[in-house]
């Protein structure tokens, strides 16, 4: 599903795609759980839109629509949105309930868990 | 993308909001005249931001969650309180006095504005009323939202504590977010 606006710079993953780009996928990946409903997303998407901008070099962010990937969601044992997961080589090594929706905190979590 | 051409206008709810679900229904219901015919399509918003741009290519999901949206016949959209009257001006039971919104003094509306500034108000006001995707309560409205929610603590209706100010927390029971018929 191609984003909601021509210079969306996250890529909707669904459950049928999160497999061979998430699991699969190359490089750190973070993935944020949302739904369109949350208010807290709708803050924090701007932000993450940023973030993804500038580290889009090293890191891919994806997001995965929980109002409609239920499975997903459930999979993930998501408690509510948004929640940032980031993955390495297909394994969870990160994760954060409701970010702060400031560029410097949101930076800082999708790139901590890769720094070694 | 096809754009769905629609001969009414198109309400758009957040079908999450029981405040706005509320409305929705009594615009439903206002809709419909006597022949069976409905003045307007009231629809949830929903998941899909692709399904949402076919039946406007301007429609940004984000925006419609955020203020509410009446995509018109004529292909334009009205927002906010611009909405609220085109939304009275085709309902057969207020279109009669909508007739001042249009009261134009030396540029300025004076009606609408009024309607422009309710709208607004009940905007900041709906998370009182316990909807979580309404948007984040402004500071005047938090603390009014805290007596609330302490008021219905001791009625019986428990709030899970959330990790965070920024999250909005599943219900209990199936974690996926509900949808309820209008």
């Amino acid at each position: 599903m191609p984003g909601y606006k021509s210079n969306d710079r996250i890529q909707t993953v669904t459950a049928s795609t999160f497999d061979r780009l998430v699991l699969k996928g190359e490089g750190p990946i973070a993935v944020e759980f949302m739904s369109y409903g949350c208010a807290h997303c709708r803050v924090i998407e701007p932000v993450l839109q940023q973030v993804a901008e500038m580290v889009e070099s090293t890191e891919k962010i994806f997001r995965v629509n929980i109002g409609v990937e239920r499975e997903l969601a459930d999979l993930y044992q998501i408690q509510g949105t948004p929640t940032l997961i980031m993955f390495l080589d297909g394994a969870e090594v990160g994760r954060d309930e409701g970010p702060s929706p400031i560029e410097s905190n949101i930076l800082n979590l999708v790139s901590q868990p890769y720094m070694s | 993308m096809q754009i769905k051409k629609q001969t009414v206008p198109v309400l758009l709810f957040n079908d999450e909001c029981g405040v706005c679900r509320s409305i929705a229904h009594w615009v439903q219901k206002s809709a419909q005249v006597k022949t069976g015919e409905t003045r307007m399509i009231v629809r949830p918003i929903g998941e899909d931001p692709e399904e949402l741009q076919s039946l406007h290519p301007g429609l940004d999901i984000w925006d419609a969650y955020a203020t509410i949206h009446l995509l018109m016949p004529d292909g334009s959209m009205r927002l906010g309180g611009e909405a609220v009257a085109a939304v009275l001006r085709n309902l057969p039971s207020t279109r009669w006095f909508t007739w001042m919104f249009a009261i134009d003094v030396f540029g300025f509306r004076p009606f609408q504005a009024i309607l422009n500034l309710a709208y607004a108000i009940l905007a900041e006001v709906r998370p009182i009323f316990g909807c979580e995707s309404c948007g984040t309560p402004g500071p005047w409205v938090r603390p009014i939202r805290w007596v609330v929610k302490s008021v219905a603590s001791i009625f019986g209706e428990s709030h899970q504590p959330v990790p965070s100010p920024h999250f909005t927390a599943l219900p209990a029971k199936g974690r996926s977010p509900q949808t309820h018929p209008i």
